[in-house]
């Protein structure tokens, strides 16, 4: 294995700090090296049918690493069917996506854009030799794939590269909010009316029960969990989505049909706050802002040079 | 879609500032085969000129979208482009891209509207202008993307990235009262 570089070991470092999880050198610089990659991936393009979606086409840093649309279209045209969700502290949840418990890993997770029919995202399946193709072109992937994967000789394949996407996405930690700030026990008029209205869905450090809820009508085009499940009572259930900068990611809800914050709360049947009571909570949900976060360049796109040595330098 | 819906819906769409950009292919699947004819201020969309795209801002020139024309850029493969300033959204190596020079004589807010969902900036001395909207096109009119910018007289790049295919139709309209 080529010597890995400062970049690469500060990538571990960084995995270890934002993971808590004590790795020897060795396995450090490998886990920084899959860090290093898989945020060269998660910026590339290459990555779709036609060269023209990458993840972050989607979850972009600025809204929290979600976006600024109702949804997205894929690669073929098709419409996206829900709306974008924030990535801060995405290697928390206990299940990804909206409406399916069953994927539970960030790597089972990057199979749906990636591969996905319903609807077609990036369009990948049945091309995913593009994979080693298209990156094995470049010198520094080469590289940065033998350093993050030396037990699998640097292999280029669909499990290489949602493993490296998989680890960049767990360091999207975000705890430098003013809501984290807030010292224990600080009662804020708005966290009271959190408390006492929405923390039966909305608890925890990212305001998420990890669960899955109904709170406003079905509509058939979208049966959320009832078609993971096909119980006709989870119908119309989606998971409890993160509050983490939230305010940077209108619109809401899973079909992005909410367009401000104050929309996504009068969308909560059965919840009336009163004016004074959804005043508080939105003031409140804008303490939830991390601008560290956003603007963290250890997140941003990867204009620097390789991490590792590419190949042939 | 009448013209009043239409132009509702449009100043709605672009009355936003841009977050980011956003286009709607699926407002083609609804439509016939023939093209719908589009508004007055996109009237050069159907009369589109065939030129090669530039590779960098160098060779820009070479490549003219004067106000009120559209051209049909050939647009070279992405690794190939020399941008102005890295695209916030590149495309991957397989895709297409490209420049063209803009000339503008009076200030005022222009609108370049393309067919398909490429990434658009417009560059002066070396950044990326703001964009103060965007939006969809005219329904069926082939219009896929528009997105709007305020210039002042002088001279800009349009940079074109990450396109799907090595072909795009763009246009450059003046956004009338803007």
């Amino acid at each position: 294995m080529r010597r890995a570089s400062i970049a690469a070991l500060f990538g571990g470092m960084l995995f270890c700090a934002m993971t808590g999880i004590r790795l020897s050198a060795a396995d450090s610089a490998q886990a920084g090296a899959r860090v290093a990659l898989g945020r060269r991936l998660f910026y590339d393009a290459d990555l779709s049918a036609d060269g023209t979606m990458a993840c972050a086409t989607c979850h972009e840093q600025k809204h929290g690493f979600a976006e600024g649309n109702r949804a997205h279209p894929g690669v073929t045209g098709e419409a996206g069917r829900r709306n974008v969700p924030g990535l801060a502290n995405v290697g928390r949840r206990a299940s990804l996506t909206w409406g399916d418990p069953t994927i539970r890993t960030l790597e089972a997770q990057a199979l749906v854009p990636l591969l996905g029919t319903h609807p077609v995202e990036m369009g990948m399946l049945g091309k995913e030799r593009e994979l080693p193709r298209r990156l094995g072109a470049n010198p520094c992937y080469r590289a940065l794939f033998r350093a993050a994967f030396p037990d699998e000789k640097g292999v280029i394949d669909v499990a290489t590269v949602t493993r490296a996407l998989a680890a960049f996405q767990r360091t999207l930690v975000s705890a430098s909010a003013p809501y984290d700030g807030l010292a224990k026990g600080a009662l804020p008029a708005g966290r009271r009316v959190f408390a006492a209205r929405c923390a039966s869905c909305h608890s925890g450090p990212d305001l998420t029960d990890d669960r899955f809820h109904r709170v406003t009508d079905v509509q058939p085009a979208d049966r959320g969990l009832g078609e993971i499940t096909g119980k006709p009572a989870d119908d119309g259930k989606f998971r409890t989505p993160s509050l983490r900068n939230v305010a940077l990611s209108a619109p809401y809800f899973h079909d992005g049909a909410s367009p401000t914050l104050a929309a996504a709360i009068e969308r909560h049947e059965g919840l009336k706050l009163k004016p004074e009571e959804q005043k508080s909570a939105l003031i409140f949900m804008e303490l939830l802002t991390d601008h560290a976060f956003v603007t963290d360049a250890r997140f941003a796109y990867p204009d620097g040079p390789c991490e590792v040595t590419p190949d042939g330098a | 879609m009448t013209v009043t819906k239409l132009l509702i819906f449009l100043t709605l769409a672009l009355a936003v500032p841009a977050v980011a950009q956003e286009s709607d292919p699926q407002g083609d699947a609804k439509c016939g085969a023939t093209p719908a004819v589009p508004p007055a201020e996109y009237a050069a969309w159907s009369s589109a000129q065939p030129v090669k795209a530039a590779t960098s801002a160098e060779s820009a020139d070479a490549a003219l979208l004067a106000p009120g024309k559209a051209l049909d850029l050939a647009l070279v493969p992405t690794p190939d482009v020399k941008y102005a300033v890295r695209p916030e959204h590149p495309g991957g190596s397989v895709s297409s891209g490209g420049l063209t020079a803009v000339r503008i004589d009076h200030a005022g807010t222009y609108r370049v509207g393309i067919d398909s969902g490429a990434w658009l900036d417009v560059v002066a001395d070396g950044k990326s202008l703001e964009s103060v909207g965007h939006g969809h096109g005219p329904a069926c009119t082939g219009i896929r993307k528009m997105v709007d910018f305020r210039l002042e007289p002088g001279r800009y790049l349009l940079q074109i990235a990450g396109n799907g295919t090595p072909k795009i139709r763009v246009i450059l309209a003046v956004v009338p009262g803007a």
